[in-house]
């Protein structure tokens, strides 16, 4: 079999249990603050781009984002957004679902990837970031990305 | 939500941050842990259906990351081999220019895969050393007596 990159789109959802698999690893042999450190840390390195265009541009740039991210996965959600606030609901998270479908199993902090992801993104913007409600079965959220009162 | 397009990157600064806390032993440990908790379908597939078990298991994942590659299979001979035109995984860490990859990430491959087929009665190799430029292979071998 020959296959070039061109021949497929890059979207291996099996990737979602591997992280998962990794967040249990973590909470068991170093507690849950590890989850989040963790989290924080690779968010802060890898969002970067994404933080310094929100700083630039407000939240147009996180709205493009998630609209892309969860397109990619087919993900059901709805959001709203203005100058001051970004709600993003989630019907059900495509990264859960997938792992509930497969069998894989599905961490108990893996709702930080939402918490701690979206704090890190906003950290030393003018917006903070809160989940407000999240469902551990099928990860249905809503998700709040907010101007900071001073 | 990270996306699952993003999980390499996360993947590599998962790694280093095991290293900080526990070294290399630290991350050898939980690439072990993965193997067992999270290659269950290569070891049904092989365990089901011999070395072929290698071919579908890879064809899944393969074109799932898009993957520049060459697979061939000789179930006769008992020898699977990948090669690796260009990692999906190693060319997304090279074009993440704001970030460094984990310096063993590669590596990952060997250990994981070495731990699910060597007890099933095949040796695996993996050649690593053209691993930075986005190229590698992996070849698998039935062994004399293996049941599988």
């Amino acid at each position: 079999m020959r296959r070039t990159a061109a021949d497929n789109p890059y979207l291996h959802q099996d990737f979602h249990g591997a992280l998962s698999v990794g967040l249990e690893y973590l909470e068991r042999r170093f507690g849950p603050e590890s989850v989040r450190e963790y989290l924080w840390g690779f968010a802060k390195r890898f969002y970067a781009p994404l933080r310094a265009d929100v700083l630039a541009r407000g939240l147009a740039p996180l709205r493009e984002y998630l609209e892309r991210m969860y397109a990619a996965e087919n993900g059901r959600i709805s959001l709203t957004c203005s100058e001051d606030e970004l709600v993003l609901r989630v019907d059900e998270c495509p990264a859960v679902a997938h792992m509930r479908r497969h069998g894989l199993p599905v961490a108990p902090l893996f709702h930080e990837t939402a918490r701690t992801v979206n704090e890190a993104i906003c950290e030393g913007t003018p917006f903070c970031a809160e989940l407000l409600e999240y469902d551990h079965q099928t990860g249905r959220s809503v998700q709040v990305f907010r101007r900071r009162t001073k | 939500m990270i996306a699952c397009t993003d999980f390499i990157p996360a993947y590599s600064e998962l790694f280093k941050y095991l290293h900080s806390r526990g070294g290399k032993d630290e991350v050898e440990r939980f690439w072990n842990d993965l193997s067992d908790r999270f290659l269950g379908n290569l070891k049904q597939l092989v365990e089901e259906h011999g070395i072929l078990g290698c071919w579908l298991y890879w064809s899944h994942t393969l074109n799932e990351e898009a993957a520049d590659f060459t697979m061939q299979l000789d179930e006769d001979a008992g020898v699977f081999r990948i090669e690796m035109h260009r990692c999906p995984s190693m060319s997304r860490l090279m074009e993440t220019k704001h970030m460094e990859p984990y310096p063993d990430y590669c590596r990952h491959c060997d250990v994981l895969y070495r731990r699910v087929l060597e007890p099933l009665g095949y040796t695996c190799s993996v050649d690593l050393s053209e691993c930075r430029q986005a190229r590698c292979s992996l070849t698998v071998i039935r062994s004399e007596g293996s049941p599988h």
